[in-house]
């Protein structure tokens, strides 16, 4: 990437030049640009002035000076930090395995860990009551204890499942890209493995250690499926938004609780955004030369692969238990066979919401999959004013706990925005919404999905040399063309990654999506908190699974209709 | 009898259908705000649309939900009729502005005890608070099954007990609201005028008598959740030992897998009831079709529906047959419910117990 600092007014000049020679980049610039303010920025501000306004500044003494409330805080703190240091070590030991150990199975063992990331939420945490539950079949049945799986211990269970393959993606990634030549000069200088291991390798992945526990600390105390299923009594801030919302209907006290959630989110985000990025010490120019090499010493191989199959079996157990559970009358009570679950889900209460939620993913995957690849060639290639703040913008429809956009949402488009009488934007949310208040949900998918693309994108970009693009534009070619014909065939791989993750993240959000559904727009996750609530598990597995059954089927579409050239699948199976 | 039941059954659907002529060509759609379970509101709504040809959707929100959503969209309602739930949110609704009186032509077919005077709301089931519990989790405890609120305070019984939070669940506000009334009486007995003030409402004294209990049961409360009659699952699934939520709830639990584990006890000292009520929401987008609803929504055919889903309610329609697995409501040991003065406080309550007692930790 070619990066020239040009004094003020030489850039402006030639900033407005290249803005009036091609009009079309300009275009995407502003669309980009005006879309993030609107869908993403907008809500957030409008949430946070919500929060100091006359009614909200005195909430957050009351909060803050409360002791349930410090309680609550602390639960949210405590809870991030646990499933992110336990997350991001099962996530190292299943990088370090594949990546370090000459052992068998390890693409099977590689699929086991990618499950959870398709998998609606809930599926994990309810596998989990039926499986270790005070009633739990292992626990109570093979054990003989009553384990009392609600609380603390719980979550950090079900969390560090449910979100490790962020940190095992993320180190993988990362640990394939050192080069050997340090661990052969380490070698030869006369360290042992283990050695190398501690001053060498350790230091060279600490930033993705650091980062991949900010990423899940930020997803867990985001989580909100989690702990209304299994919190116990064990409060956190999603959780309370969401009682203060849906059971009181307190908008300015949600909004007061979300800004004090925002602050860690926001926290961490900055800190993994300016802070580790400086420290990397991974250079990703160029390929590592040689392969990595394996670690032989016995003990500890066997012992590292031993853990790692353990957790793979208690993955394969958690889903063997949904499957299963789709066809049992009740799951862990009556392990009777059964269609019955299917068809109370197919033929009642599910097909609208099976219909209206793959119709609305399938909606925003390609918006979100363009989107994210114009936005990271527009970070990545050109030079504007605003670059880094359009990328930034970008990124928060992730950093910011889905709930907090939820309830912006609610805030700005439940009445029209309009100057006078000229109505700008109509009423997104709710039933008298525009299309049933389906736009406002196909946004936060888009807003939820485009910072993966936007990343796997411009990690793509940033691997390409610019002068492919540079060749295309001296034959004559625009940047449109340039783009369309060039860029986005050399980043397939990206884009197709970032559309299956669209279309899945689409499928299995819940905490943004739960204040928006309306009685015209029904989404399967809200439906199977539902059935959760109300302990069917029998119908929330079937949902799971039928669920599930989408995200693969899309995933195989996709591949069929972007092409999974050899390049493509390699990465995608290789998990960059 | 039978040929009479018809008969009238016939009746109302022709005047069902001459009322509904006119309109088929205005309104094709009805959105209902349904608070029981979600099966039975697939089956209502189903039964409507089969009926009148309007298509007829529906959201599925617990009632103090319904109460705030129907609030934060005064404005602009989405619903145009909200079916089902405990009386007392509708009364709170209606003091707030939220739902429009409406004299329904079949309305007179309903005792006046079960509906409202002003015509705000009309009761479309009844059924009684019990204690839902699983048996063989109690014989391990090695308690019987409780048949008073005390019994709920066992400290065996610490995390094995859940019931719905009141802010958002009408069943959960009954059971509040029953011990309110329990204490008020209790006052009363004291003392004349301490547990009832002037109005005949629980005093509040009473109210405070009665989060003094809640903050007791606290203790071996494991989890308050959304809905009302989750709590009953919890016990079906051996996690909890005594759940507290509607006794048609724990048959309808008992009916659907879980036959011989669930058992159904009631208070001795006095239970709460609901009425489960129906009322046309204000400035809805349907008002036509709204009608046709709450009219139908009172017929004795309409109110044999629950049963065939396992709703088993009592009906109010004196002509609707009663499922021999509903609860006999002369049995049992009923509270004087003042469901005005419980709809006057729910808000204040919910708020409070939200901020006193479901957020604090347990000791």
């Amino acid at each position: 990437m070619i990066t020239v600092r040009n004094s003020g007014q030489r850039y402006a000049a030639k900033y407005l030049n290249a803005l009036l020679k091609d009009p079309l980049l300009s275009i995407a610039i502003i669309v980009s640009v005006m879309f993030v303010l609107i869908t993403i920025v907008l809500p957030l501000v409008a949430m946070v002035g919500e929060s100091v306004s006359e009614s909200g500044r005195p909430l957050f003494q009351q909060y803050l000076s409360s002791p349930v409330y410090q309680t609550i805080i602390a639960n949210t703190l405590v809870l991030g930090v646990l499933v992110g240091m336990v997350g991001t070590v099962i996530g190292f030991l299943f990088a370090f395995v594949q990546v370090k150990l000459n052992v068998p199975f390890k693409r099977a063992i590689h699929i086991i860990a990618l499950v959870p990331v398709i998998s609606p939420p809930f599926a994990v945490a309810t596998a989990a009551i039926v499986l270790f539950g005070r009633n739990g079949t292992i626990t109570r049945g093979i054990l003989g204890v009553r384990y009392d799986i609600y609380g603390l211990d719980g979550l950090v269970l079900v969390m560090t499942l449910s979100f490790f393959t962020i940190a095992y993606l993320n180190l993988r990634g990362m640990m394939e890209a050192l080069d050997p030549a340090l661990d052969e000069a380490a070698t030869n200088l006369g360290a042992n493995k283990w050695r190398i291991f501690r001053t060498v390798t350790l230091p060279m992945l600490l930033p993705g250690l650091a980062s991949s526990f900010l990423l899940l600390f930020v997803e867990a105390i985001a989580d909100l499926g989690n702990p209304l299923v299994m919190g116990g009594n064990y409060e956190v801030l999603a959780a309370r938004i969401y009682v203060t919302i849906i059971g009181l209907y307190e908008t300015t006290g949600a909004a007061v609780l979300s800004v004090i959630l925002l602050v860690p989110s926001l926290t961490v985000f900055l800190i993994q955004r300016y802070w580790i990025n400086r420290i990397s010490v991974v250079s990703v120019t160029g390929k590592p030369s040689g392969t990595p090499q394996s670690i032989d010493h016995p003990l500890v191989k066997w012992t590292l692969y031993g853990a790692v199959l353990l957790i793979c079996g208690l993955i394969v157990l958690i889903y063997g238990t949904i499957i299963h559970g789709a066809f049992v009358q009740v799951p862990g009570v009556r392990w009777d066979w059964t269609f019955a679950n299917f068809d109370f889900v197919i033929n009642g209460i599910g097909s609208q919401a099976m219909r209206d939620t793959t119709t609305l993913s399938a909606l925003a995957t390609p918006i979100a999959g363009l989107l994210g690849m114009i936005i990271a060639y527009l970070v990545v290639r050109k030079e504007f004013w605003g670059r880094n703040a359009l990328d930034f913008g970008t990124m928060l429809g992730i950093a910011v706990p889905g709930t907090i956009i939820g309830i912006g949402y609610i805030l700005v488009f439940n009445t029209p925005i309009g100057i006078g009488d000229l109505t700008l934007i109509p009423k997104l949310t709710g039933g008298q919404g525009i299309f049933g208040g389906a736009l406002a949900i196909v946004l936060v998918f888009v807003i939820r999905s485009v910072p993966a693309a936007l990343r796997t994108g411009s990690a793509a970009l940033s691997q390409i040399d610019p002068s492919i693009e540079e060749a295309s534009i001296s034959l004559g070619a625009d940047n449109a063309r340039t783009f369309r014909r060039i860029t986005l065939p050399l980043i397939r791989p990206a884009f197709l990654a970032g559309l299956i993750y669209a279309f899945a993240r689409s499928m299995t959000t819940i905490s943004a999506i739960v204040f928006l559904t309306t009685p015209q727009t029904k989404i399967m996750t809200a439906q199977i908190l539902n059935e959760v609530e109300n302990g069917r598990y029998g119908n929330a597995f079937a949902y799971c699974v039928i669920l599930i059954a989408i995200v693969m089927a899309a995933i195989g579409v996709l591949y069929f209709v972007v092409g999974a050239q050899t390049g493509a699948e390699r990465r995608l199976e290789g998990g960059r | 009898m039978i040929p009479v039941k018809k008969l009238l059954f016939g009746i109302s659907i022709s005047l069902l259908m001459l009322v509904a002529a006119p309109v088929f060509a205005q309104e094709s759609t009805l959105t209902v705000l349904c608070t029981p379970q979600e099966d039975w509101c697939v089956a209502m709504t189903a039964a409507f649309e089969a009926e009148t040809g309007i298509d007829t959707n529906y959201v599925r929100l617990s009632s103090g939900e319904s109460l705030a959503r129907l609030r934060a969209g005064r404005q602009n309602p989405e619903f145009s009729v909200w079916w089902g739930g405990p009386a007392d949110a509708f009364i709170a609704a209606a003091e707030e502005g939220l739902i429009e009186q409406y004299e329904s032509p079949n309305a007179a077919a309903i005792p006046e005890e079960y509906r409202d005077p002003d015509n705000y709301w009309a009761g479309v089931y009844v059924g009684a608070l019990g204690f839902c519990s699983n048996v063989k989790v109690l014989e391990e405890l090695g308690i019987e099954p409780p048949t008073s609120w005390d019994d709920l305070l066992a400290p065996e019984l610490k995390g094995f007990v859940a019931m719905a939070h009141p802010a958002t669940s009408g069943t959960a506000f009954t059971a509040f609201w029953t011990i309110v009334t329990l204490r008020a009486d209790a006052l009363e007995a004291e003392a004349a005028g301490t547990g009832y003030d002037e109005q005949g409402f629980p005093t509040p004294a009473a109210i405070d008598a009665a989060f003094e209990y809640y903050a007791q049961l606290n203790n071996n409360i494991l989890q308050y959740t959304r809905s009302g009659s989750a709590p009953g699952s919890l016990a079906g699934q051996g996690e909890i030992a005594v759940a507290i939520i509607f006794s048609h709830d724990c048959t309808k639990l008992q009916q659907e897998g879980f036959e011989g584990i669930l058992t159904t006890t009631f208070p001795e000292e006095g239970t709460g009831y609901e009425i489960g009520g129906m009322a046309i929401v204000a400035n809805g987008p349907e008002p036509e079709a709204a009608r046709m609803w709450f009219d139908w929504a009172l017929t004795a055919a309409a109110q044999e529906i629950g049963p065939t889903v396992n709703s088993l309610q009592l009906p109010t329609n004196p002509d609707a047959a009663v499922s021999e697995l509903s609860v006999n409501l002369t049995e049992i040991n009923l509270v004087d419910y003042n469901f005005v003065a419980a709809g006057l406080n729910r808000v204040a309550i919910a708020e409070r117990f939200d901020a006193e007692i479901a957020a604090a930790p347990t000791s």
